[in-house]
């Protein structure tokens, strides 16, 4: 019985795995936006990112 | 003497006797094979050698006396034999000065000759007498015994005695009588002397469950629980924690198949490449973006990498990824810093120059990066490379499956273990002593 559920357990294991080396998923954290002006690749300063004015590590030990 | 009323021809007829202490009715069940019967009514254990049935010992019984779970007289089957239960004693161990008692059943079958069942705590035990003697056989430096090529660790060696008798037993019973008791387990069964005197008896028993006693007795009600996990117990998971471990070892198998066949069909494209320069003092706009670039194939991850020469500072890139034909962004950011120095403890480093990262799940089509740059004002210019490169292979997701495809063979394996521990604990060999009083 644990077994059986084990086996089926890793086959899920095994599958997702396989879909998301397939589709390229990854634990990165990226925002999605949709709908970006067009106008950005003439003026870059016009777009502001989410992760703009992200608290920054300045230190060292 | 006199005779008991009809029995139907063919089936075990039960021979009645007088108890000479008592006059009672005494019921015999073995055919003469018994060596002492004992009066139910008054507790005389009675020579069934002697055709007076000489009264070897008198004993008192408590008023809130045990009585057997299985009556005597009842019928079963035991392994496709049909036993009559004729004899019943409890036997008492004191460890730490505290009694532990199991029940005795004597089983007899004219044809087959006498079998016997434990009961302790609602744990049962199928006993038969041995016909060969085991062999010692130390194992991992703790007294073992070998019999029919099974290995068998010694448990417990303890005194019993006799506290209380019923009904019939192929042996001179006493109440009283002592025996020092040793058991070596091999779950599901136990080997068991019993040493009186010079005599020395083996005897081996199998663990059977209470409900399957109930069955083969076709007795009322329902068993007493099982407390607590007995010396020769099977735990329910020994068979189950290898099979995993087998079926771990051929899902690992699959996962190295699986990254070898993803790393030959990935792209692990260069899509782009280029080289910029941060200057932290100059004033004004920093975003930038990049030339377009096409991204092909089906949807999967793009790559960025950034390769910079900080030092002993930081630097933070804002990226978003532009689908020049959908508008879709793919906005993150990336800090990469790096420090060095040297202290009472010796040189340290903490992060690095470059950094890796991976836009999850991005369609085909023509990009584009916009970079903005953010550094600490008044370090001056840092240089940095940036490299994308499409449908690269993420080996941290294999890292992850194979936790995930771990965690619950080590889980059924500390169950087993933990099961373990819980049976020693109660040896003469426990896992870890407590201390000198315990």
């Amino acid at each position: 019985m644990i077994r059986s559920l084990y086996m089926l357990y890793g086959a899920v294991v095994m599958s997702v795995l396989g879909m998301a080396q397939y589709q390229g998923w990854s634990m990165a954290r990226v925002n999605e936006v949709k709908n970006v002006p067009r106008s950005i690749r003439d003026n870059p300063g016009a777009y502001r990112s989410v992760y703009s004015s992200y608290h920054h590590y300045t230190g060292g030990k | 003497m006199s005779t008991a009323g009809t029995t139907p021809p063919g089936k075990p007829q039960v021979k009645a006797l007088n108890c000479p202490g008592c006059g009672a009715a005494l019921a015999v069940r073995s055919f003469g094979s018994a060596v002492t019967i004992v009066c139910e009514s008054c507790h005389s254990i009675l020579d069934a050698k002697d055709p007076n049935l000489q009264i070897l010992q008198r004993f008192k019984v408590a008023t809130d006396e045990v009585r057997p779970l299985i009556p005597l007289g009842t019928r079963g089957k035991i392994r496709g034999t049909d036993y009559e239960v004729i004899g019943f004693e409890r036997r008492t161990i004191h460890v730490d000065g505290l009694p532990y008692s199991w029940h005795e059943y004597v089983l007899f079958n004219p044809y087959k000759g006498f079998r016997y069942l434990t009961e302790y705590n609602g744990h049962w035990n199928d006993v038969s007498i041995l016909k060969a003697l085991p062999e010692e056989h130390p194992y991992g430096g703790r007294p073992s015994v070998r019999y029919l090529g099974e290995t068998y660790k010694h448990f417990q060696t303890a005194q019993a005695g006799t506290s209380f008798v019923l009904g019939e037993f192929p042996w001179q019973v006493r109440v009283g009588e002592a025996a020092v008791v040793t058991d070596y387990v091999s779950p599901p069964r136990v080997l068991s002397s019993e040493k009186t005197g010079n005599e020395i008896t083996w005897s081996m028993g199998e663990y059977i469950t209470g409900k399957d006693i109930w069955k083969a007795f076709r007795l009322p009600g329902s068993p007493p629980d099982a407390v607590g996990i007995y010396e020769n117990q099977p735990s329910p998971l020994s068979g189950e924690a290898k099979t995993i471990w087998v079926a771990f070892a051929g899902f690992l198998l699959l996962l190295v198949v699986m990254m070898i066949g993803f790393d030959m069909i990935a792209r692990n494209e260069q899509v782009f490449t280029g080289a910029f320069r941060y200057d932290s003092n100059q004033r004004g706009e920093a975003s930038f973006v990049t030339d377009e670039f096409d991204i092909r194939g089906h949807t999967s991850n793009v790559e960025v990498k950034t390769s910079t020469d900080v030092n002993n500072h930081w630097i933070y890139l804002n990226y978003a990824l532009i689908n020049e034909d959908t508008g879709t962004a793919f906005d993150f950011g990336r800090e990469v810093s790096y420090y060095h120095g040297y202290d009472s403890d010796g040189s340290w480093t903490e992060g690095g120059q470059n950094d890796n990262v991976a836009v999850p799940s991005v369609p085909a089509g023509r990009y584009y990066l916009r970079v903005e740059p953010e550094g600490d004002p008044g370090y001056g210019v840092t240089y940095y490379t940036i490299t994308v490169k499409r449908d690269v292979p993420q080996y941290s997701l294999y890292g992850l499956a194979l936790l995930a495809l771990l965690i619950p063979a080590v889980l059924l394996t500390w169950r087993l273990l933990s099961f373990e521990h819980l049976r020693w604990a109660e040896s003469d060999h426990p896992p870890i002593k407590w201390g000198n009083d315990e």
